[in-house]
């Protein structure tokens, strides 16, 4: 143990999702991780990832260079880069992979480096903050299980994995080194336990939010509809809440339930919180400090049960 | 590189002083003349003298032949540029091209240039010695020469395919592999290939229908062969399944005969419940060691041999009735109990009981209920070694299937209804678990609707699968399809479907036939299977890609056409045997059309699925296949070994006996001679390798056709560019 109980240092690489609309996870993610021993120091200076889905189907050089100049930030910090989202880990840690392994593509992202004085080196990992929850190698299930001071006894919760942190498999590292299984993983549902709720498996588990690859952009209607299939899946098993990794998600049924009452007539009124919320929650974080007042759909029944 | 291309521009200015050739060439035989030292050691070593030189004296002549291939080699190279380098090279006395070396035409240039220019030595510059070298060897054979005066620089797989669009580089590639070859053409000497005699026995390892049939080939020829069978009986997968396509007769029905015929068959016999420990010794002469693991059952034959007269195992079953331990069968895919002393199913051959000595716990009331008259069993039996001659060696030793848990997404082992394409074939057999009747493992029901996934793990490029076609799922499938149609009234079978491929005789109208019948194909991979908790039915999820639409189809029962694999064991096959595999893990043949029987050992041949995937047509083809090429060398009674053995040169040996614990293959020895310790070869089992010539401190091992001399002249000849 080094000074003050840290273990590690993380460039907190923010995303846009989350400080701008649930503030609550980046706050909730700073104070909760550094109670496990890692601290996540702001990236200053970052930019968008930028949104695989937005940029990356529109113009890959662009994507590639955005997401190498947020890199080389984090480079130029010596730290290895932590976030949120899952958006963000398919954008930064597969181009920070594809970088390191392709010199053709690193030699043309360099070249537009150039203009604004920087160079990509390959110096550092990226990782999700919940897989740095998850491996033992840097926090680990006991240690949050040991932080809890406020456990979500009695409350039923679910997990959306979202799509971009396990798939594809192939050259997911944490997925073949950690995590073991992409098509029915429950790791996520060991972390729920820690935190004392207790987690509920329902139907169709590993679909899509609906959000991703620009359809919520695109095609709303058909986004909603896809996260519909979802709520309804999720009611039948009763959850008092749904817990996910990936702010975008978060918005998808977060917003969208609001958006399904408006267009479908449909009301759910289901809790949606990002991991890093709940742990601050048993962790003994207030709501307010959580910022869980800004949820699209109030957070009341879960809180009255847990608190 | 920049090395090269210095030595490679020596060439030219050769050429501008035509003058300056010939005192090259004496310099040359200046630094030939030191080889000949060696030459003289071996003359001392008997073996090494009668490879002596006979045409060896005087200078060496050489002829240099450039093959164009067509345009594989032309295409990508100056041939009038590398033969004029050719042509200045030291001791070569003659130069020529020609479009095809190895055609009859090609063959006559090369036997008319070595008889009118007085050759001594052939350098064919083509493709792979692994292609051709045989070729140029009888043609330099029927010039005159000993073959062995024969060298091949490879200038197409080595150089004009690799450098297909650098002419300038492979031109200079080609006149340096030249020059190489060259070197060592100066210094062959004449070897005379070495025979010996073949055992009049083959041995077939694996006993399913490839097995089965290689070895009643052999037998019927007139060859005694051994089948080593892991199992407790003979008929390996084929004995599982129920009907085949797309003639649809039963399985056990065809297969029985041959069961029958095998254990009849006074040529065969048969090692079941037994594995090969040990293998020594080269074509012609393999010793293999075979483990018979202990059955704790005795045949009538054995127990005669221990004087209980009227005794062994007459598989009564009295024995199976009483044992209390209960195992699943794995025969049956671990739907069927079975006990710790048990045989697979009623046709076994032989019909013997075996007991499980991993369950078994002694408790000695099969030898009770056995009785004292056939006194058939021996709970201290153990394993027993034993050794037998063959001359070849087939191996047929299968597949596995595809652990298909794997992928998750489809839910084998997580959800009760979802089966593999094997327990399907158990389900509907009539000898099966249920007696032939199709039920859900969850609660006994009659399926009505069942959903066959196919290229399950197959053609596969996620990295959990396997990406090649396992050829055989296609059609099994589209046959239980028919078969729970003409079972179950009302039943429909969707199949899941990639690409139907019906690619042998009668296959396509049996596609055509069961589309008829009502079987609903969806062209789909299935993404995700999802059980209903309370009906334990599935939902079927994939994208129906004829009529871009995604499905979500409810069904019963799930069958996953699951892929097939490699034996657990086939690398210790492989290192048993010699035998490389391919990337993929199957056993690799000689050559993939050519050769698909053969092996790069010789003497050892492959058969059935061990292979590749075959059906069951051309799993007895490839049988066929491999017992006629396995008796050739039997019927020929003596076979031919390349002399490239090692030889010892004695007056240097130390006899310090270090390169015979390097010797992969035991084939060196410490021997007394002359009141000293030296070093003996074994020659049919050396294997040329060089480990023990290029470690032996004082030089006194003499590789024949790799020696020191000729391997230092090419080295010479590469880095000094001709110029030594």
């Amino acid at each position: 143990m080094s000074e003050n109980g840290i273990n590690h240092k993380f460039a907190f690489y923010l995303g846009c999702i989350a400080p701008n609309r649930y503030p609550g996870v980046e706050s909730a993610s700073i104070k909760a991780m550094k109670k496990l021993g890692v601290e996540l120091v702001p990236l200053k200076g970052a930019s968008c990832c930028p949104a695989p889905g937005a940029f990356g189907s529109i113009d890959l050089a662009v994507f590639y260079a955005m997401a190498a100049r947020n890199l080389v930030l984090a480079e130029q910090m010596k730290m290895d880069i932590a976030l949120v989202c899952n958006g963000c880990y398919k954008s930064i840690w597969e181009v920070n992979h594809k970088l390191k392994h392709n010199k053709d593509l690193r030699d043309a992202v360099n070249e537009v480096l150039k203009e604004v004085d920087m160079e990509y080196k390959g110096t550092i990992n990226v990782y999700h903050t919940a897989e740095l929850l998850y491996n033992d190698k840097f926090i680990g299930v006991d240690k949050i299980r040991d932080s809890v001071t406020n456990p979500l006894t009695g409350a039923r919760i679910a997990v959306h994995y979202g799509c971009h942190l396990v798939k594809p498999h192939k050259d997911r590292e944490f997925e073949k080194e950690v995590m073991l299984n992409t098509e029915c993983p429950t790791w996520m549902e060991e972390l729920v336990a820690a935190i004392g709720a207790t987690p509920v498996e329902y139907r169709n588990k590993m679909m899509c939010c609906g959000a991703g690859g620009g359809v919520r952009g695109y095609d709303i209607v058909h986004a909603l509809d896809i996260t519909n299939e979802k709520l309804i899946n999720l009611m039948e098993e009763k959850v008092d809440a749904l817990t996910d990794i990936c702010p975008f998600c978060q918005l998808q049924f977060d917003r969208g339930q609001i958006e399904i009452q408006e267009k479908f007539g449909k009301t759910y009124n289901l809790p949606v919180l990002h991991f890093a919320e709940l742990l601050g929650l048993a962790q003994g974080m207030s709501p307010q400090e959580l910022g869980l007042d800004l949820h699209g759909i109030s957070c009341e029944p879960l809180l009255q049960k847990v608190l | 590189m920049a090395e090269k291309k210095a030595t490679t521009k020596k060439a030219p200015s050769k050429k501008e002083d035509t003058k300056k050739v010939a005192p090259v060439k004496q310099e040359v035989k200046k630094a030939a003349a030191p080889a000949a030292k060696p030459k003289a050691a071996p003359a001392a070593a008997p073996a090494a003298a009668a490879a002596g030189s006979t045409t060896q004296q005087g200078e060496a002549r050489i002829g240099v032949f450039i093959c164009h291939c067509g345009t594989n080699i032309a295409g990508s190279m100056d041939i009038p540029a590398v033969e004029e380098y050719a042509k200045i090279l030291p001791n070569v006395a003659y130069v020529d091209n020609y479009k095809y070396m190895c055609s009859m035409p090609g063959q006559a240039v090369i036997s008319k240039a070595v008889k009118d220019n007085h050759l001594t030595g052939v350098v064919v510059s083509a493709c792979s010695p692994r292609l051709h070298e045989p070729t140029f060897r009888t043609a330099t054979k029927e010039a005159g020469l000993n073959p062995f005066r024969f060298e091949m620089a490879n200038i197409r797989e080595q150089n004009s395919w690799v450098h297909m669009h650098d002419r300038e580089g492979s031109t200079d590639k080609a006149k340096d592999a030249i020059r190489i070859a060259v070197a060592k053409a100066s210094l062959l000497q004449d070897l005379f290939p070495k025979t010996v005699p073949v055992e009049k026995a083959a041995m077939v390892v694996g006993a399913g229908v490839a097995g089965m049939q290689a070895a009643l080939d052999l037998a019927a020829a007139g060859i005694k062969t051994y089948l080593v069978e892991a199992d407790t009986s003979i008929g390996g997968r084929m004995s599982q399944l129920d009907k085949t396509f797309p003639t649809l007769d039963c399985s056990q029905c065809i297969l029985t005969p041959k069961m029958v015929d095998v254990g009849r068959a006074s040529m065969i016999e048969l090692m079941t419940w037994s594995e090969v420990h040990e293998v020594e010794g080269y074509i012609g002469n393999f010793d293999v060691t075979v483990r018979k693991k202990a059955r704790g059952v005795i045949t009538p034959k054995e127990a005669e041999a221990r004087g209980i007269v009227g005794g062994g195992c007459n598989g009564c079953g009295d024995c199976e009735t009483a044992c209390p331990v209960v195992k699943p069968n794995e025969f049956e895919v671990g739907m069927k109990p079975r006990k710790a002393i048990y045989i697979n199913h009623p046709q076994v051959v032989p019909l013997l009981y075996t007991i499980d000595f991993n369950s078994c716990v002694k408790c000695g009331i099969c030898v009770t209920a056995c009785g004292p008259e056939k006194r058939a069993i021996d709970l201290e039996s153990k394993d027993e070694f034993v050794k037998v001659k063959v001359g070849t060696v087939i191996l047929a030793t299968g597949y596995d299937i595809f652990p298909i848990e794997k992928k998750e997404e489809w839910g084998y082992k997580r959800f009760e209804n979802v089966i593999t394409s094997l327990e399907f074939e158990r389900l509907i057999c009539a000898s099966g678990p249920t007696g032939g009747h199709l039920i859900r493992p969850s609660d006994g029901e009659t399926p009505k609707r069942v959903a066959f996934v196919l290229c399950a793990g197959s053609r596969d490029n996620t990295g959990t699968g396997k990406p090649y076609c396992s050829r055989f799922c296609c059609m099994y499938s589209l046959k239980h399809a028919h078969q729970i149609i003409e079972k179950i009234p009302g039943c429909i079978p969707y199949i899941f479907y990639m690409d139907i491929r019906s690619f042998g005789k009668m296959y396509e109208e049996f596609y055509y036939r069961i589309q008829d019948e009502g079987a609903k194909f969806i062209r789909g991979r299935v993404a995700n299977i999802i059980e209903d908790k309370k009906t334990k039915n599935l939902h079927v999820m994939t994208d129906d890609t004829l009529l871009d639409r995604p499905i979500d189809m409810e069904v019963d029962m799930v069958v996953l056409a699951a892929a097939v694999q490699p034996k657990e064991d086939t690398n210790r096959t492989r290192k048993l045997f010699g035998v490389s595999c391919s990337s993929d893990g199957w056993l690799l043949e000689a050559h993939p059309k050519l050769n698909p029987c053969g092996t790069t050992t010789a003497g050892v041949f492959l058969a059935g699925v061990c292979q590749g995937p075959k059906d069951i047509p051309d799993t007895v083809a490839s049988a066929e296949g491999a017992a006629s090429a396995a008796s050739i060398p039997i019927h020929m009674g003596e076979v031919e070994l390349e002399p490239y053995f090692a030889t010892c040169i004695e007056e240097k040996c130390a006899g310090c006996g270090m390169c015979v614990n390097l010797c992969p293959y035991s084939a060196l020895a410490l021997v007394e001679k002359n009141g000293r310790t030296v070093m003996e070869v074994t020659e049919a089992k050396c294997k040329g390798c060089g480990t023990c010539g290029g470690f032996c401190p004082g030089g006194a091992i003499w590789m024949n056709h790799f020696t020191t001399p000729q391997i230092v002249a090419q080295i010479d000849a590469f880095l000094l560019g001709g110029e030594q």
